[in-house]
């Protein structure tokens, strides 16, 4: 799996570089109203089997400013449901930490889902190879 | 908080000169009431603050077209004590009356409160049920925006960064018109609703049938929330027991609350419908409240009483 | 980065300069040694850090100092006049009004800006300006009721 491609389907997401086999660095921009976070941070992708379509990624990211810290685990499935037909399924689970988690929790929530929304999206867009 | 420059520009010209200066690290500031906690907490880190307090003219409240200028810059306080809005909008100056606590009311303005667009905020849902429009201001002109396409998505609205919301505009409103706000304030009373739902009804001549009416929410949403929805089973329709019931059912389509503290969305959602519903009385007796003061004769002049009320100071 | 402010603390004028991001309570408790104002939450809630600024009331844990330039400021030192307390301070001890004391200074400096508004405020009025004072010793009876006596010691 191309990590960084992946990863830069996800809206914010600034850069991508490689550090070894497994593990990926990166920055991502996210914005509330006039918030917004540089988060910092590492990806490792924990999980690629090409027999069963299955890959897991994990991500720590904190944010330069110590507003607060986000950590989270991606889970994704290829399954073939019909002739020429593929479904993709993405499981995640994201914890906000500190200032943001605990000002912004449900505004945070809307904008985690939007993101992944975008995400999903954008994976979708790449895969139909438009 | 991080170091930043603080510039307090004379007038509105200046103001767009110092934001063009600064760019987008700049953050205009008025009251400051919500921006100097989240700089506190370090969510916000402007490098330049642009004051609005220097700026003159911008907070008169008066007449005009028949209906309400509130300059941008007016404080809640100067709304809700105002005599111009308890006489003509009472239920404008009941909403802003509920805003957090009086020290934040003498500081936070008209102007910053919509711009900075927190969606449980109490002015917005009645603004909007009034028929209210915003007229932001930039270097090059200035627009009237109808604040129910002013909201974007939470803490976003429509202005541009160089833009300051200069003048509230609500509308005369028509007769036989009712007004209200309720806010459901299930926990501290200087905390911002769970639900909130304003109302304005407006009847025909007979008094029997709905003419127009215009809902609206807040706390249900990243915006405020206007129940066109709601608002469509009601207009032209003949007054009936169950229909405000149906229409406060119907609000329910349009919300999309957030569980948090104050409540889980299921509980919001179902107090939406309670709540538009108890407005729509609220701006019926209203309405029939205005007509009986009307028609009644009119009492021996008594000397004027002294009003308690605190005028706001003009800049 | 500073900048020179001038203003009016308890009618003695000050001029000083300060960090752009110092928030007022601390100008008033560190750079002016004015230390009756306290904090209690850091975010407008509780009033224990009222100040009036032009007669009135201002979170002051909310409010920049440079914000406070040019203007009138009175914190709890300011209300006494010549050595006397005034009514608000004179009914508190009078009836009881505090226990612990930390939300006092904020507690009697809303109460002095009521009773310039409203001499003789109703426990509804009462009730209504004070609700963003907070208490947590007294259950908010006695400051009621102190509050509501206060013009007894009115001249």
């Amino acid at each position: 799996m191309d990590v960084p491609k992946v990863a830069k389907s996800l809206p914010g997401v600034e850069s991508v570089s490689k550090i070894d086999d497994t593990t990926y660095e990166g920055a991502l921009t996210v914005r509330v109203g006039p918030i917004k976070l540089n988060l910092q941070g590492k990806i490792i992708l924990e999980e690629q089997n090409k027999t069963d379509w299955r890959a897991a990624l994990r991500a720590e990211a904190k944010d330069r400013m110590a507003a607060g810290a986000v950590n989270g685990k991606t889970i994704m499935n290829l399954k073939e449901i019909g002739a020429g037909m593929t479904e993709l399924l993405v499981e995640t689970d994201v914890n906000i930490l500190g200032k943001i988690g605990e000002f912004g929790q449900p505004i945070i929530r809307k904008k985690a889902d939007a993101m992944l929304k975008e995400f999903v999206e954008n994976i979708k867009k790449q895969l139909s190879g438009k | 908080m991080i170091p930043f420059e603080y510039r307090t520009p004379k007038n509105l010209k200046e103001v767009h000169a110092t934001l063009k200066e600064f760019g987008s690290d700049a953050k205009l500031i008025a009251g400051g009431t919500a921006l100097v906690i989240m700089m506190k907490q370090r969510l916000v880190r402007p490098t330049c603050l642009v004051s609005l307090r220097s700026v003159r003219g911008l907070n008169s409240i008066e007449v005009k077209d028949g209906g309400l200028s509130i300059g941008g810059l007016a404080t809640h306080r100067a709304v809700e004590s105002s005599s111009l809005v308890r006489r003509r909008l009472p239920m404008l100056a009941e909403t802003y009356h509920h805003v957090a606590t009086l020290r934040v009311r003498n500081m936070a303005t008209v102007g910053g409160g919509l711009a900075h667009a927190d969606p449980n905020q109490d002015p917005p849902p009645s603004l909007i049920a009034l028929g209210a429009t915003v007229k932001a201001t930039s270097s090059s002109g200035s627009r009237v925006i109808a604040l129910d396409e002013f909201f974007k998505d939470y803490y976003e609205t429509v202005l541009n960064p160089d833009e300051v919301v200069t003048e509230v505009m609500v509308p005369k409103q028509a007769p036989n018109t009712g007004a209200a706000y309720i806010k459901f304030l299930p926990r501290t009373a200087d905390d911002y609703a769970t639900v909130s739902a304003a109302a304005v009804l407006t009847l025909d001549k007979s008094m029997k049938t709905i003419a127009d009416v215009r809902i609206a929410l807040g706390s249900v949403g990243v915006t405020p929330i206007r129940a066109t929805a709601a608002e469509a089973v009601l207009r032209g329709q003949p007054l009936k027991a169950e229909a405000f019931a149906e229409a406060g059912e119907k609000a329910k389509q349009a919300v999309d609350p957030v569980s948090d503290f104050r409540g889980s969305a299921a509980y919001k959602t179902d107090m939406a419908a309670v709540f538009v519903r108890r407005a729509l009385e609220k701006a019926l007796a209203d309405v029939r409240q205005q007509a009986k003061a009307k028609a009644a004769p009119k009492p021996a002049a008594k000397p004027a009483k002294k009003k308690a009320v605190k005028k706001g100071k003009k800049r | 980065m500073n900048k020179k402010i001038k203003f009016r603390v308890n009618g003695k004028r000050h001029e000083l300069e300060v960090p752009t991001n110092r928030l007022l309570i601390d100008c008033l408790r560190y750079d002016l040694g004015l230390t009756g104002t306290k904090e209690g939450c850091s975010v407008g809630v509780c009033g224990a850090c009222t100040v009036l600024m032009d007669g009135d009331m201002i979170s002051s844990c909310l409010t920049l100092a440079v914000m406070a330039d040019g203007h009138d400021l009175t914190t709890v030192e300011g209300l006494a006049k010549n050595g006397e307390l005034n009514p608000v301070q004179k009914s508190f001890i009078q009836y009881g009004g505090f226990q612990c004391g930390i939300c006092t200074p904020g507690q009697v400096v809303a109460a002095t800006a009521l009773l310039k508004e409203n001499p003789k405020p109703n426990e509804d009025e009462i009730k209504d300006w004070m609700m963003g004072n907070l208490c947590r010793c007294t259950g908010y009876y006695k400051i009621i009721e102190s509050i509501q006596k206060a013009h007894q010691f009115a001249k």
